[in-house]
C-alpha cells in the first residue's frame, strides 16, 4: 500500500498527516516545534509511520508547508498554507455538507480563506505581523491566569459575571490590561471570556474582509478551545464547524495535494 | 590602542544603511539568473552609492525634490540638478521616527531620517532648495520639520482636485511661482531655449522608459520588475544622461533577447501589475519575494515607477509662459496619486494596464500609516474584482521582520492565480 503525507511546520507545532491511495486519512500526529524544528519534523514523521506500521519507502510523496515548509528539502513540494488548508478544509468540510469560508487561528498567525464552489481560493486575509488575536495571544494570557491553556474553555463557561471588556487588541498591552483586571479582584471566568471574545471581534473582522458565506469552517490549535468557539459563534452570528482534528486540517491538505500530485506526475 | 577598521572594508561599509542596502542588492543580484549583462551599470551604481558610500556629483545648484509633481524640465532649464529626496531605508525610517507621530508613513519618516542625519545615503552636496509639493498631510507638515533642521524649504502648492478648471488655474499659477522661485536660488532666467533643452533631456529619459516598459509586454517575461524597479530608483539622483544612456543600452540588449526567445520567468509565472505605495530602494522587499516566489512583476502603477516617467512631455507652444502652463497640464492631469479627493482615472489606469500588459493578478502595497493608499484600496479592490482581476492587499513598512509572513501571503495567491488559470484552461 502506498501513502502519501503533509508536513505542516507552523511556528508552535508541527502537524503531520498520512493518507492512503484513496485519500483517506490513516493517521495524523503533533509535536511542539521547539527550535530544532527540521530535526523535530523529521522525528514527527518518523513516530506516525512507526505508529501505523508504515515504511518510509510506502511514502511516495511528501509535501511540506507552514513557516518552515522551504527549509524541510526532505519535501518532494512545498506549497503555502493557505492553499494546503483551503485543500484540507474542502475535503474534510465535505462530512459536513461543505464549506465555503475557513477561519484559521494559528500560533502566531490567523487567517479567513474563502473557497470557490470547486474548493479553490477564491480570496484570503491574514493579519498584518502581529501577534494580537492569534494562538500566542491566548497562551500570554493564560500564563498571566497562571491557568493551562487546556483549561480556558472551562473558564468561559464557568463565569457568573458578563465577560469583561478587553480592550488593548496587541498582546503586550493586553497583558498589562488583563493583570490589571486581576489587581481590581475581577475573576479569572469573566477575564477568559473577555479575552475570547477580544479575539472573536478580531478574527471575525478579519473574514468579513474576505466575505462569509456557509459554512464557515474553524481550524487551527485555538479551534480546540470551546469558549473561543462560542465566543466566535456569537460574534459571527453563525454555527461553526469545528472539524475532530482542527490542528490536522493543514497538514492534511498537504497530504492530500501530494497524493493528487503523484497520481498526476505519473500519469 | 582600539583597533580601526581595515583597509579594505570602510567603517561605513559596516553601517546599518549600508548592511541594509547590501542585502537587497544581493537579493537582486544573486537570488536570479540570467540578469541581463546591461544592468551590471545599475548593479555597480547601487553599491558604489549606497554601500560604498560614494559622493554624487551635481552641476549647478542642487534642488532636492520630495515627489514627482515638481518639474524637473524647470530645474534642468536653469542649470541646476534634481535630486529625488524620497527615501526607502529602515534605518533612516526610526531616526525619521522622532519627527513623526509613530504610526505615519515609512517613507516620510526615512525621508526626514536621512535629511536630519549627518550621514545622508545617497551622499549628495546640502540642497540649495528642496522642493515639497503640499500633497499628503504628512509630506505637507514634513516642510516645517525639514526647514527646522536648517534647510531652504519651498511648498509647491497642489490643487485638492484635479478635474475642475479652478485646480488647472490654480496648479498652472504655482508652477510659474515655482519658475520665479528656481530663478531666485539660481539667478538663471527660463527662456524658451533652455526650456526647450531641458525638456529635450526629460523626454529622451522617458523615451527610453517607454520602451523599457514596452518590453514587459512580452510573454514569457524577457525582463523582470525587480531589475525595472532598480533602475527608475536610480532616476532619482542619477546623472539623467549616463541613465538614459544606461537604458537604452539595456533596450538593444532586451530586442535580442526577444528575437531569441530568452526567458526571464516561467511561461506559466503569474502576471503581477504592482500598485500602491512606492517601492523605494533599499525597500524593493515586495517585488522582490514576488519574484522570488515565482510570480513576475509586468507593470506598476507607482510613483517610483511608472507613474514618475511614463507620461512624455511634448509642449510646442511659442512662448516661454505657455510652455511652462502646457507642463503643468502634464504633471496634474495624467497623475493617478490618491491624494486627490477623486481618482477614477486610477481605476481606470489599472484596468488598461491589466489588459495591456496581460496581467493575472494586482499587488497592492500600502505603507502603513500611507492613509491616502489605505483608504484607495476598497475602491480598488472592487473595481478590480468586478472585472475578474483578483487583487493581494498588503499593508507592510520598511522592517524586514514581516518577510516570512508576506512570502506566505505572497505564494498562496500566487497559487491562488495559477489554480484559476487552470481552471479556466479546463
Amino acid at each position: 500500500m502506498n501513502y502519501f503525507a503533509g508536513l505542516d511546520i507552523g511556528s508552535t507545532a508541527i502537524k503531520v498527516a498520512l493518507v492512503d491511495e484513496g485519500g483517506r486519512l490513516a493517521g495524523v500526529h503533533v509535536t511542539e516545534s521547539g527550535s530544532l524544528f527540521h530535526k523535530n519534523a523529521k522525528e514527527a514523521l518518523r513516530m506516525l509511520l512507526e505508529r501505523h506500521g508504515v515504511d518510509r519507502e510506502q511514502v511516495k510523496y511528501l509535501i511540506a508547508t507552514g513557516y518552515g515548509r522551504k527549509l524541510f528539502k526532505e519535501a518532494d513540494d512545498s506549497i503555502s498554507e493557505i492553499t494546503a488548508n483551503a485543500i484540507g478544509a474542502h475535503e474534510a468540510g465535505r462530512a459536513f455538507g461543505g464549506v465555503r469560508t475557513i477561519i484559521n487561528i494559528g500560533g502566531q498567525d490567523s487567517k479567513a480563506i474563502q473557497l470557490d464552489d470547486q474548493g479553490n481560493v477564491a480570496n484570503f486575509a491574514m493579519n498584518d505581523k502581529c501577534a494580537a488575536g492569534t494562538g500566542r495571544f491566548l497562551d500570554v494570557a493564560a500564563r498571566n491566569l497562571n491557568i493551562d491553556l487546556e483549561e480556558l474553555g472551562d473558564y468561559h463557561f464557568n463565569g457568573k459575571g458578563a465577560p469583561l471588556t478587553i480592550n488593548s487588541t496587541c498582546t503586550v498591552f493586553a497583558e498589562s490590561e488583563i493583570i490589571g483586571l486581576l489587581a481590581n479582584g475581577h475573576g479569572k471566568e469573566e477575564i477568559v471570556a473577555g479575552i475570547h471574545y477580544s479575539i472573536a471581534k478580531r478574527t471575525v473582522r478579519l473574514a468579513k474582509r474576505v466575505g462569509i458565506e456557509d459554512r464557515v469552517y474553524f481550524d487551527g490549535g485555538p479551534a480546540l478551545n470551546k469558549g473561543l468557539v462560542a465566543a466566535i459563534q456569537d460574534e459571527l452570528q453563525r454555527e461553526l464547524v469545528v472539524p475532530e482534528h482542527p490542528q490536522t486540517t493543514t497538514a492534511f491538505g498537504a497530504a492530500i495535494l501530494a497524493r493528487n500530485e503523484f497520481f498526476a506526475e505519473s500519469d | 590602542m582600539n583597533a580601526s577598521p581595515t583597509p579594505e572594508v570602510p567603517a561605513f561599509q559596516r553601517s546599518r544603511q549600508a548592511r541594509e542596502s547590501e542585502i537587497t542588492l544581493d537579493h537582486i543580484t544573486d537570488d536570479f539568473d540570467g540578469n541581463p549583462a546591461a544592468m551590471q551599470y545599475f548593479y555597480d551604481l547601487f553599491r558604489r552609492v549606497f554601500i560604498q558610500g560614494e559622493a554624487l556629483p551635481h552641476e549647478g545648484k542642487l534642488i532636492g525634490t520630495t515627489c514627482i509633481q515638481a518639474p524637473d524640465e524647470l530645474i534642468y532649464a536653469v542649470g541646476a540638478t534634481p535630486v529625488r529626496l524620497c527615501n526607502g531605508s529602515y534605518h533612516y525610517d526610526q531616526i525619521g521616527a522622532d519627527f513623526m507621530p509613530a504610526k505615519s508613513c515609512a517613507l516620510v519618516k526615512a525621508t526626514l531620517g536621512m535629511l536630519h542625519s549627518a550621514t545622508r545615503i545617497p551622499k549628495t552636496a546640502r540642497p540649495d532648495l528642496i522642493v515639497n509639493p503640499t500633497t499628503c498631510d504628512q509630506k505637507k507638515k514634513s516642510s516645517a520639520m525639514i526647514e527646522g533642521m536648517g534647510y531652504a524649504v519651498y511648498d509647491l502648492e497642489m490643487p485638492n482636485v484635479k478635474e475642475s478648471e479652478e485646480a488647472r488655474l490654480y496648479w498652472q499659477r504655482s508652477v510659474r511661482q515655482f519658475a520665479h522661485k528656481l530663478r531666485e536660488v539660481t539667478g538663471k532666467k527660463l527662456t524658451r531655449q533652455n526650456l526647450k533643452k531641458a525638456i529635450a533631456k526629460t523626454s529622451r529619459a522617458q523615451a527610453a522608459f517607454r520602451q523599457l516598459h514596452n518590453f514587459r509586454k512580452s510573454s514569457p517575461a524577457v525582463i523582470l520588475g525587480k531589475d525595472v524597479f532598480l533602475i527608475t530608483n536610480a532616476f532619482f539622483f542619477d546623472d539623467i544622461d549616463r541613465w538614459s544612456d544606461a537604458v537604452e543600452k539595456l533596450n538593444a540588449e532586451l530586442t535580442q533577447r526577444q528575437a531569441e526567445g530568452f526567458k526571464a520567468a516561467q511561461r506559466k509565472a503569474p502576471r503581477i501589475l504592482f500598485t500602491g505605495s512606492p517601492p523605494v530602494f533599499p525597500n524593493l522587499k515586495l517585488p522582490v519575494l514576488i519574484e522570488e516566489a515565482g510570480g513576475v512583476v509586468v507593470a506598476d502603477e507607482t510613483c517610483s515607477a511608472n507613474r514618475m516617467l511614463y507620461d512624455m512631455t511634448a509642449v510646442d507652444e511659442w512662448l516661454v509662459n505657455d510652455m511652462v502652463d502646457s507642463l503643468a497640464d502634464k504633471y496634474l492631469k495624467p497623475c493617478t496619486c490618491p491624494i486627490f479627493a477623486r481618482n477614477d482615472d486610477r481605476k481606470r489606469r489599472l484596468l488598461d494596464l491589466v489588459a495591456s500588459f496581460e496581467a493575472d493578478g494586482v499587488v497592492y502595497q500600502a505603507l502603513a500609516g500611507c492613509q491616502v493608499y489605505e483608504m484607495e484600496q476598497k475602491s480598488i479592490a472592487e473595481a478590480l474584482n468586478a472585472q475578474g482581476i483578483p487583487m493581494l492587499y498588503v499593508e507592510t513598512d520598511y522592517s524586514p521582520d514581516d518577510q516570512g509572513q508576506l512570502s506566505t501571503r505572497i505564494e498562496a495567491f500566487l497559487e491562488s492565480i495559477k489554480t484559476r488559470k487552470r481552471k479556466a484552461a479546463a
